[in-house]
């Protein structure tokens, strides 16, 4: 359909020049190319109130309807790797530079310019194909996928088409608890290797550019498009999921582990917001108990994990409706467009058929040949991968929670492991980092490599709150000060004086002392405690006679007594047995 | 427009090309949705379709009035006759020669290079608009 609003235009030219005449009255123009638009638009507009009424009145019954069907859900992924040069040529990348900076004739698509393959490339996919448990193609090659779009100077992409470099992998993953939990192993078709397109961009009053999409192109069919070449030739992997999912959360958590593995790999930043980690999602549903697939559709603009949960939960919904009211044939192939601010998805474009890419090898690149001694050497050269170190976890009896919060960020796990090196208790060290830790990077905006504290010292800090040293008051004190500052936990304790009393102070009103250390002697305390209760017969005869609270009053004179130097756990365990006349 | 046109040449040259090296039943090569093409057979010249002319021009995103479809079409048929006479040639015991042969891997390592005569790529842009190239505007991906 869209094919066909293109030929009208080409056929009336004269419509494409004085753009400035016509940017003004694009609402109208846009009005009049939609309802010109063949039978299915006009379906398509007719749709949305039938889902929307629907669903906002009658949220258990979409709810029930859901129930009654059984969603299909693939995924295809397109990481950009962090190499520092492109795939086939020596221009570095860096996303966000000068456009059109980052080029060269053989990225530009020049005659004659011939493309050499960056080692890089294979080393990333082997990782990748390993770490995803996939059988690797030694003899793969790379071939040309032909269109003709302006993003692509060459008029092809260079990909691999029949046999990829990798293939028949699988990735485990744990759902988060608030999502009911449960372990969840999903297969990976393929990883492939190719090249990414540049970037196009449309500018409507010539003050902004953006991205495009194909729906904002229809919008702005009448404004300016440039392309910034520096994105093309910019090496990505494809992995194609089995279609292993039924749910939302289910592929969001899978997208999300493939970031994880990404990341663990170090071959790319994962990062949505600047489209390194881009997913294309398949959504097809059928009923409970029916064996084929129903109609697939495509969502795509996808840009966080909560819009890839949303999106297909919205669709599911939006199919299962259609089925339940019998207009199952309104569901056709095609690729729709999730909007965020709508919370819903649209119609970008019908599919006619298969694309006909004329796929063939690509004369310019040699076989990609793979020897199993190199395949060892990356394996062995592995990190420990986010499920293995989630089993390790577990098996340390760490709660789920815990467990996935300390093995989402690599940096962080690592953080938590070198803590535990030096001899950290497990949960407690677990505790700070998930707790104080995990708080003041998320306010100063920090990662874990950004804060001053090293694991040592907070295993030192653990160690000295669980020997009583400090109390875990003072620990929460000094642990911000190390955070923001650095330094060591005998350093500030001595230095800052912060010792126990500071403690007893707010508990037990008497004035600060000046004192480092805590009394820790039993017999030294005992002494204490002996002598404030003789001095005060009258309270011990009311303690005696019932009034336990005067436990305080005890206490505190003793504290007083010793300036503050009582170790509290000490000084409240024989004051006890005192008080109750056991010694 | 040139090279577009050449496109659509270069895919009949591959087509016929690859059913002159007898390559039709690889699985690689059976281009989906391409029947109108390949329903010829590997040594017969003469049953070669002639071109579904608007659909390449679609493909390659030229826009035919009627009388330029007139116009291309036997010319375009004459190319495809001429790979037509290939496909005579017996190639059955030869090995397919996709590429040619290079000794090792002819690996990049991964060191930034920048290519210093910029100036001449961006002035060999026909549309060019500080910082951006300008380009046709086209409607759908596929």
């Amino acid at each position: 359909m869209a094919s066909t609003f293109f030929r009208t235009i080409q056929i009336h030219p004269f419509l494409l020049y004085p753009t400035a005449l016509f940017s003004r009255r694009n609402g109208v123009l846009y009005c009049t190319m939609k309802s010109s638009q063949t039978q299915t638009a006009t379906q398509e507009k007719q749709q949305p109130p039938k889902v929307k009424v629907p669903q906002h009145a009658l949220k258990k019954t979409v709810d029930k309807i859901t129930r009654d069907y059984e969603a299909i859900i693939g995924i295809e992924t397109h990481v950009q790797l962090s190499t520092l040069t492109k795939a086939f040529c020596s221009c570095p990348y860096n996303y966000g530079s000068q456009p059109n900076t980052s080029i060269c004739p053989i990225c530009m698509g020049l005659p004659g310019a011939l493309p050499v393959l960056n080692s890089k490339v294979i080393e990333f996919a082997v990782k990748l194909g390993l770490a995803l448990n996939c059988k690797l193609s030694l003899n793969s090659k790379f071939d040309r996928k032909q269109y003709f779009y302006p993003d692509l100077p060459k008029g092809y992409q260079i990909s691999q088409f029949d046999i990829p470099i990798a293939t028949g992998g699988y990735v485990d993953l744990d759902l988060p608890l608030e999502f009911g939990g449960g372990h969840r192993k999903f297969g990976i078709t393929r990883v492939h290797m190719e090249e990414d397109a540049g970037k196009l961009l449309h500018s409507g009053n010539g003050d902004y550019s953006q991205e495009i999409t194909s729906l904002t192109s229809i919008y702005s069919y009448f404004s300016k498009h440039t392309v910034d070449l520096n994105r093309a030739g910019v090496p990505l992997l494809e992995i194609v999921s089995e279609p292993d999912m039924r749910t939302g959360i289910e592929a969001a958590e899978y997208a999300a582990e493939l970031q994880r593995v990404v990341r663990y790999l170090g071959i790319s930043n994962g990062n949505m917001q600047e489209g390194s980690l881009r997913c294309d999602v398949n959504v097809s549903i059928r009923p409970v108990g029916q064996s084929e697939f129903g109609t697939k559709v495509e969502i795509k603009n996808l840009n966080s994990f909560s819009s890839i949960n949303r999106a297909i939960d919205f669709e599911i919904s939006r199919q299962a409706l259609l089925h339940s009211q019998g207009q199952s044939d309104q569901i056709v192939q095609e690729t729709r467009l999730w909007e965020e601010g709508a919370q819903k998805t649209v119609t970008m474009r019908k599919k006619e058929g298969l694309s006909d890419y004329r796929y063939f090898p690509e004369p310019d690149l040699p076989e990609v040949i793979l020897t199993q001694e190199y395949v060892d050497s990356i394996s062995n050269s592995l990190p420990e991968l986010p499920e293995a170190k989630r089993r390790r976890y577990e098996k340390m009896r760490l709660s789920m929670q815990d467990v996935l919060f300390l093995a989402n960020d690599m940096n962080v796990a690592e953080y938590f492991d070198a803590t535990l090196s030096s001899g950290a208790d497990i949960k407690l060290a677990a505790n700070w980092i998930m707790g104080d830790i995990a708080a003041y990077m998320k306010n100063e905006k920090l990662s874990i490599n950004d804060i001053k504290l090293t694991p040592q010292e907070l295993a030192e800090l653990i160690a000295s709150i669980k020997s009583g040293t400090i109390s875990g008051k003072i620990g929460k004190e000094i642990l911000s000060e190390l955070l923001a500052k650095g330094g060591t936990v005998k350093g500030l304790i001595e230095e800052k004086d912060l010792i126990q009393a500071r403690l007893e102070i707010i508990v037990y009103p008497y004035e600060r002392t000046e004192l480092n250390f805590l009394i820790a002697d039993p017999v030294e305390i005992g002494k204490m405690i002996d002598k404030v209760i003789s001095e005060n017969p009258k309270q011990l005869e009311q303690y005696r006679g019932g009034k336990t609270k005067l436990q305080g009053f005890f206490a505190g004179q003793v504290m007083k007594l010793s300036k503050g130097k009582a170790n509290p756990g000490l000084l409240n365990k024989i004051l006890l047995e005192k008080l109750n006349g056991q010694s | 427009m040139g090279s577009r046109a050449l496109l659509m040449l270069t895919n009949f040259n591959f087509k016929t090309t690859v059913s002159s090296f007898g390559l039709a039943s690889n699985p690689f090569f059976l281009i989906k949705n391409n029947l109108r093409t390949r329903n010829f057979s590997t040594k017969t010249r003469s049953s070669l379709q002639p071109p579904d002319l608007p659909g390449l021009a679609e493909t390659a995103r030229i826009s035919l009035a009627p009388n330029e479809v007139e116009e291309f079409a036997p010319k375009i048929g004459q190319v495809i006759d001429w790979f037509g006479q290939l496909q005579a040639v017996d190639l059955d015991n030869v090995e397919p020669a996709i590429r040619a042969d290079t000794e090792g891997d002819n690996l990049r390592e991964d060191v930034p290079q920048t290519f210093e005569n910029k100036e001449a790529l961006i002035a060999s842009v026909p549309s060019y608009e500080e910082p951006y190239i300008k380009v046709p505007k086209v409607l759908n991906k596929e």
